[in-house]
């Protein structure tokens, strides 16, 4: 339990940052921030709220109507959910040369709302611990 | 203005077109083929957060996105 509360206020305090990056990013002309402000324009304003309170948004696959959470980062951010929104399968693609966080989220948020079993085809699969220790919050 | 966003190292490099110029439309239609021949994925937003992927040119398409190809992580 003890191992959950302590995982809990790095995760809160993590999402504070995430959250002061992004008020930043709106009046900063950084690489990283013109790749948030282009992630912000092209997410639906769901997704967008999701991004901004949570730290990730979730999309529905093109080809099996799955859900998927898309976190902040540039690799091992993409997640398969079950029924009940628990993450249940890793999966890791990301546009190649070296992109910005906003870039790369984005690209995947394209990718598995067009083509989701061609970018799938590329991915690396790999176990959700991350996530799911989230969850436990 | 249309516009053509390109994913690359800096962000984004964004070429706006007026796309009732010919000359302008040529070259825009130019890069399409040169980004998606070098395996670059092209998307157009059809609605707040809506995408769709395009394999064509698009001389209507008002914001064209533009991604390098996919990798596994």
């Amino acid at each position: 339990m003890l191992r959950f509360r302590r995982s809990g206020t790095a995760e809160r305090s993590r999402l504070d940052c995430l959250r002061a990056l992004y008020r930043k990013c709106r009046v900063e002309n950084t690489r990283e921030a013109r790749g948030l402000r282009l992630l912000r324009e092209w997410l639906s304003p769901r997704q967008r709220a999701q991004l901004e309170a949570d730290g990730y948004f979730d999309v529905v696959g093109s080809d099996s109507g799955k859900r998927y959470r898309i976190y902040e980062g540039t690799m091992t951010n993409v997640y398969e959910l079950d029924d009940i929104g628990r993450p249940k399968m890793g999966w890791c693609f990301v546009p190649s040369g070296s992109l910005v966080a906003g870039d790369v989220m984005l690209a995947q948020k394209v990718a598995l709302e067009t083509s989701e079993y061609a970018a799938l085809a590329v991915a690396n699969r790999f176990l959700p611990r991350r996530a799911q220790f989230r969850m436990v919050r | 203005m249309a516009l053509q966003i390109v994913m690359d190292h800096s962000g984004d490099t964004r070429h706006h077109f007026d796309a009732k110029d010919a000359e302008a439309l040529a070259k825009a239609e130019a890069r399409f083929k040169e980004l998606t021949g070098r395996g670059f994925t092209a998307a157009v937003r059809s609605g707040p957060g809506e995408v769709i992927r395009t394999r064509a040119f698009d001389p209507a398409a008002e914001e064209t996105l533009f991604f390098p190809r996919l990798v596994g992580g």
